[in-house]
C-alpha cells in the first residue's frame, strides 16, 4: 500500500508553476499509488495557492482513488495528497464557473483506465472556457487518439457551458483497460479543413458571418462548414477548424465576446489553422502536452512543431514520478520529438 | 483544525440581482457574483426578499447552484411594508438575528450590504456593531471597465476594530496620549493616582454625568477639571467652555443670580439681565469647586437644573435651558455636611456617581520629583529664561519635600510656588544649594503660623467642619497635651480648677474622651508619634 511506498515531493512552482504541476501530479499519484506532497503550489501567481477550481480537481481525484487529503484549503500553498486504489463508478462532478470541467475531465480520465471496473462520469460546470482546452478537443483530438490506443472511451455533451454562466453538462462512459502506445502518426501534407460555429443565446447571423470568413479564407464547402445551435444556460459563440491531415488531427477554437465583430473571431480561428498546417509536425500546441503524459505512461512517440512551457512541466513532472526513462524530450531542426527510449 | 464554514447573509436586490435572460449572465449582479470568486468559497447563503420577489430569489438560487456548486442557498421570505423606514426594518432584521443560530464555533457569517435599501445597510451597520449580529460585513462592487472577469470586487469589513493592529496600536497610542494629557504633561509615579486617573480618563470620554473631585486643597482639582475639558474638546465631546467657580467666593445673596443668572428687574439694582454661569456653561462644563459651601437654597436649584437640564433665573416666569456636563470639587467630606443638615442629600446622590478621590500631595510623595521637573519647565517659561536644577540642589530638595517633615498642606499649589520662587530667585538661571536653603526655611516658617492652629494637619478636612467654638478649645487642648509627658499630666493641667472639686478625680480618662470625639489619641498628638 501507499504507506510503504516514499512520499514524493514536488516543488509547485517549477515550470508553468499553476494548475498543470497539481493536476498532473494528482493523475500520475493515483496511477502509480505513490503518495505526494506539493510545496509552493502556484507560489508566482497573482492570488496564489489552491484555488476553488484547483481544489475541485483535488476531490474529484481524491474521490476515484480512495485518497486522503491534507491541505486542501482555499489558498494552500501545500498539499499532501495519498491515494489508495482507484475504484470504477458513477461520478458526479459539478464544477463552478471558475474552473473548467475538460480540466477536471483530464485529470480522472487516465485514472479510470486503470479502475477496477467501467465508470460513468458526469461533468458539470464550463465546457467552453478560454482558458483550457474546449470540450470539442476531446471529442475531436483527444478521444479518438485514446480509441486508437485501445482505449474504450465514450462522451457526449448535453448541455454547453459558456463562461461566466457555465452549466454546461457532458457523460464519459469509461471502460477500465490499458491502452497501448501513442500511436506514430505522420502528415501527408493534404490538410482537410471542416468548421463549425457554436452558438447560444445569439442571432444566428453571428455564426453565418462567422463561417463566411472561415470559408473564403480555407476554401472549403458549405457542407463542411456548419452552424451548431447548442443549448447553453448562458450566451455563448465559438468558432473551431479542426484540420486532419494523414494521422494528425487539430482543433483550434476562437471565443466570441461582447463588443468583438464575427469576423475578426472567426480570422483568428482561420490563422491558428493555418499556423498548424505550416508548422509541418503532426503534433499540436496543446495536444503535445497531453500526450507527454500518454507516452510515459504507454509508451510511444510523437513529434511536435511547438514546445509549450506546458509540455516540459509535464516532462518533469512525469519523470518524478515515473524516472527519467519512461519519457524524453529532444529538439532536431526545430521540432521536438518525444519518446520512451 | 477544520475550516470554518463562511456563510452570507443579505437581502436579494430587487434591482441589481434581478434577471431572466441569458443575457443576466454578463451583468454584474451583486449576490451571484459573491459566489463567483475564485478565490473565494461561500458554504451558504442566507437570501431575504419581499415575500412578492419569490420568482426573482429563486432564480437567483438556481443560477447560484449552477456556478458556485459549493454553495447552499436558503430562501428568507420577509414581508417590509416601508423598507426605507429605520424602525421598521431595524426591528425585523434585528428579530431575524436573534432568531437566527449561530454557530461560531463552525461558521464565520458576513453581512452582504451591497444589496438593500440604504436603510437596510445601516441597520446591519449596526447590528454588526452591536454584535447583535456576529458578522463581518462584506461589500461588492462590479468589475473594473473593460475586465473580463464578471465576480468584481469584494470588500470585508470587520467592525470589530481590536481586529485590525495598526487601529490597535492607534487606539492605543491615543489612550496614553489622553492618560498624560490628564496628569497635565507630569509623568506620575504613584500607582493609586495612575490608577484613579486611567478610570477617570474612562468616565471623562464615556459619560455625561456629573464628576465629583474630593481631595484636600492643593491636590490638583481646578487643574484635573480643566485638563477633562481639554481633552472632551479635544475629542470634540464639548463645544462649549469650561466655567469654573469656586463656590466659597459666592455665598450669600448674590450666589443665585451668579450662578442661575436674574431677570432686569429681579430685585433692587437689577438694571439688566444676567444670563448666569449655569447658562454661560451650555454645552460645555461647568466647575463648582468647594460645592460643599453652596447655600441649600442654591443646592436645591442646582439639582432641578442637572435633572431637566433648565432651571428658572432669579425672577424669571419662563426656565432657560441649558445643557452643561456638571464637575464638582470638595475638600470636605459631603456625607459629614449631610448628616449636618448642610447639605442635600439628593444632590449628593445626584453627583455622587463618579467621584474621584485625589490624593493630596503628602499622600503622593513618588510624584513630586516627575511634577519638579515639569514645573521647573514652566516656572522657566514664566520668568522667560530656562532654569536648571544642579544635582546637588536637586538631591536636597527633593529629600525634603518627600520627608514626613514636609506636611506640604496647600499640596500642588505650595509645591508649584516653591518651584516658581526658586526659579526666580535662581543667579544665572541655576538653582544652587544656597536657592534651595533659603526656600526650604522660607517653607518651614509659613508651616509654623502663628495663625495655624494645627488642626488641618491633625484632622484633615474634618477640620473645617469644626465650629469656632470647639476649634479654639480642641486647638489648646492640643497645644497642652503636646508640652505635656503624659495623658494624666495633661489632664491635670487641662482639669486644674474642677478636679480640686472631685472627689475622685479622673482627669486622664475625661481627657481621653474629649479627644476620642474628634478621633484623636494622647499617643497620636505626639511631636514625633511612634510608628
Amino acid at each position: 500500500m501507499s504507506n510503504e511506498v516514499e512520499m514524493l515531493r514536488i516543488d509547485g512552482a517549477q515550470g508553468e508553476g499553476g494548475g498543470q504541476v497539481l493536476r498532473s501530479s494528482l493523475a500520475l499519484a493515483g496511477l502509480t499509488g505513490r503518495p505526494v506532497e506539493l510545496s509552493r503550489i502556484r507560489a508566482g501567481r497573482q492570488k496564489s495557492g489552491l484555488l476553488r477550481q484547483h481544489l475541485t480537481a483535488v476531490r474529484a481525484a481524491a474521490e476515484v482513488t480512495g485518497a486522503t487529503v491534507e491541505g486542501a484549503e482555499l489558498r494552500s500553498a501545500w498539499l499532501r495528497f495519498t491515494p489508495g486504489p482507484i475504484r470504477g463508478g458513477t461520478y458526479h462532478l459539478a464544477v463552478g464557473t471558475a474552473g473548467s470541467a475538460t480540466l477536471v475531465c483530464q485529470t480522472v480520465l487516465p485514472l479510470l483506465l486503470a479502475a477496477d471496473g467501467p465508470s460513468t462520469l458526469v461533468f458539470e460546470g464550463g465546457t467552453h472556457n478560454p482558458a483550457a482546452p474546449p470540450y470539442d478537443f476531446l471529442e475531436a483530438v483527444y478521444f479518438p487518439l485514446l480509441r486508437r490506443m485501445g482505449a474504450q472511451v465514450e462522451a457526449r455533451m448535453e448541455r454547453a457551458g459558456f463562461y461566466p454562466a457555465g452549466g454546461g453538462r457532458f457523460v464519459l462512459e469509461v471502460a477500465p483497460g490499458r491502452p497501448g502506445p501513442v500511436p506514430p502518426l505522420a502528415r501527408a501534407g493534404a490538410p482537410v479543413f471542416e468548421a463549425w460555429a457554436m452558438s447560444a443565446g445569439l442571432a444566428v447571423t453571428v455564426a453565418k458571418r462567422e463561417l463566411a470568413v472561415v470559408r473564403d479564407a480555407l476554401g472549403i464547402s458549405r457542407e463542411a462548414a456548419t452552424i451548431r445551435r447548442v443549448e447553453a444556460p448562458g450566451r455563448g459563440n465559438v468558432v473551431h477548424i479542426r484540420v486532419t491531415d494523414g494521422d494528425a488531427v487539430e482543433l483550434v477554437t476562437a471565443f466570441g465576446a461582447v463588443g468583438r465583430p464575427a469576423e475578426v473571431v472567426a480570422a483568428e480561428a482561420v490563422e491558428e489553422a493555418l499556423r498548424f498546417v505550416d508548422l509541418g509536425a503532426p503534433v499540436g500546441e496543446h495536444l503535445a502536452d497531453m500526450l507527454v503524459l500518454l507516452v510515459g505512461l504507454y509508451g510511444g512517440a510523437f513529434e511536435t512543431g511547438v514546445w509549450s512551457l506546458h509540455a516540459s512541466t509535464n516532462l518533469a513532472i512525469v519523470q518524478a514520478f515515473l524516472g527519467a526513462d519512461a519519457v524524453q524530450a529532444e529538439e532536431r531542426g526545430g521540432r521536438w520529438y518525444v519518446a520512451r527510449p | 483544525m477544520d475550516r470554518l464554514a463562511t456563510v452570507v447573509i443579505g437581502f436579494y436586490g430587487t434591482t441589481l440581482d434581478r434577471g431572466r435572460g441569458a443575457a443576466r449572465w454578463e451583468r454584474w449582479r451583486p449576490t451571484v457574483a459573491l459566489c463567483q470568486h475564485p478565490d473565494r468559497i461561500i458554504d451558504r447563503l442566507e437570501l431575504i426578499h419581499p415575500p412578492r420577489e419569490a420568482a426573482g430569489a429563486a432564480q437567483v438560487a438556481a443560477d447560484i447552484a449552477q456556478i458556485s456548486p459549493e454553495t447552499t442557498v436558503r430562501l428568507h421570505p420577509l414581508a417590509l411594508a416601508d423598507p426605507w423606514d429605520f424602525e421598521q426594518v431595524f426591528a425585523a432584521l434585528h428579530d431575524f438575528a436573534r432568531a437566527y443560530a449561530f454557530d461560531l464555533d463552525a461558521e464565520r457569517y458576513l453581512v452582504h450590504i451591497t444589496t438593500g435599501t440604504h436603510v437596510a445597510q445601516i441597520c446591519w451597520f449596526l447590528l454588526a456593531e452591536s454584535r447583535h449580529l456576529p458578522a463581518a460585513l462584506i461589500q461588492t462592487s462590479p468589475p473594473r471597465h473593460g475586465d473580463r472577469d464578471v465576480a468584481g470586487q469584494v470588500q470585508i469589513i470587520d467592525l470589530d476594530l481590536s481586529r485590525y493592529d495598526a487601529l490597535a496600536r492607534r487606539f492605543e497610542a491615543e489612550h496614553a496620549e489622553s492618560l498624560a494629557f490628564l496628569k497635565d504633561g507630569v509623568d506620575t509615579r504613584d500607582p493609586a493616582f495612575n490608577r484613579l486617573i486611567a478610570e477617570l480618563e474612562r468616565v471623562a470620554l464615556r459619560s455625561r454625568e456629573p464628576i465629583l473631585l474630593q481631595g484636600p486643597t492643593g491636590a490638583g482639582k481646578s487643574r484635573l477639571a480643566r485638563r477633562i475639558h481639554a481633552l472632551k474638546a479635544q475629542r470634540r465631546q464639548v463645544r462649549g467652555e469650561l466655567i469654573e467657580v469656586n463656590c466659597a467666593t459666592i455665598r450669600g445673596d448674590a450666589a443665585a443670580s451668579t450662578l442661575f443668572g436674574h431677570v432686569r428687574g429681579a430685585y433692587t439694582g437689577a438694571t439688566h439681565a444676567r444670563a448666569g454661569l449655569l447658562r454661560a456653561a451650555d454645552g460645555g462644563l461647568l466647575f463648582l469647586d468647594e460645592i460643599g459651601e453652596l447655600g441649600l437654597e442654591e443646592q436645591a436649584m442646582l439639582l432641578t437644573a442637572i435633572e431637566q437640564r433648565r432651571f428658572l433665573p432669579v425672577g424669571a416666569d419662563a426656565p432657560v435651558e441649558s445643557e452643561f456636563q456638571l464637575i464638582a470639587g470638595s475638600n470636605r467630606d459631603l456625607a459629614a455636611a449631610v448628616r449636618a443638615g448642610r447639605f442635600r442629600e439628593d444632590l449628593l446622590a445626584r453627583i455622587d456617581l463618579w467621584t474621584f478621590h485625589l490624593p493630596g500631595l503628602a499622600e503622593r510623595r513618588a510624584d513630586i520629583e516627575p511634577n519638579l521637573d515639569v514645573e521647573l519647565r514652566r516656572a522657566g517659561e514664566r520668568v522667560g529664561r530656562h532654569v536648571t536644577l544642579n544635582r546637588e540642589a536637586r538631591d536636597r530638595f527633593l529629600a525634603f519635600a518627600t520627608s514626613p517633615a514636609a506636611p506640604w498642606p496647600a499640596g500642588f499649589r505650595e509645591l508649584n510656588a516653591a518651584i516658581l520662587r526658586m526659579a526666580t530667585l535662581a543667579p544665572g538661571g541655576r538653582i544652587d544649594v544656597a536657592t534651595v536653603d533659603a526656600e526650604l526655611a522660607r517653607l518651614r516658617r509659613s508651616w509654623r503660623d502663628p495663625e495655624d492652629d494645627g488642626l488641618a494637619t491633625l484632622l484633615g478636612p474634618a477640620a473645617d467642619d469644626l465650629d469656632p467654638f470647639d476649634r479654639v478649645q480642641l486647638a489648646h487642648v492640643v497645644a497642652v497635651c503636646r508640652r505635656q509627658p503624659s495623658l494624666s499630666a495633661a489632664g491635670r493641667v487641662l482639669f486644674a480648677v474642677s478636679r480640686t472639686r472631685r472627689t475622685a478625680p479622673n482627669d486622664a480618662d475625661r481627657l481621653r474622651k474629649y479627644l476620642q470625639r474628634f478621633g484623636l489619641s494622647f499617643d497620636a498628638l505626639r511631636p514625633d508619634p511612634p510608628r
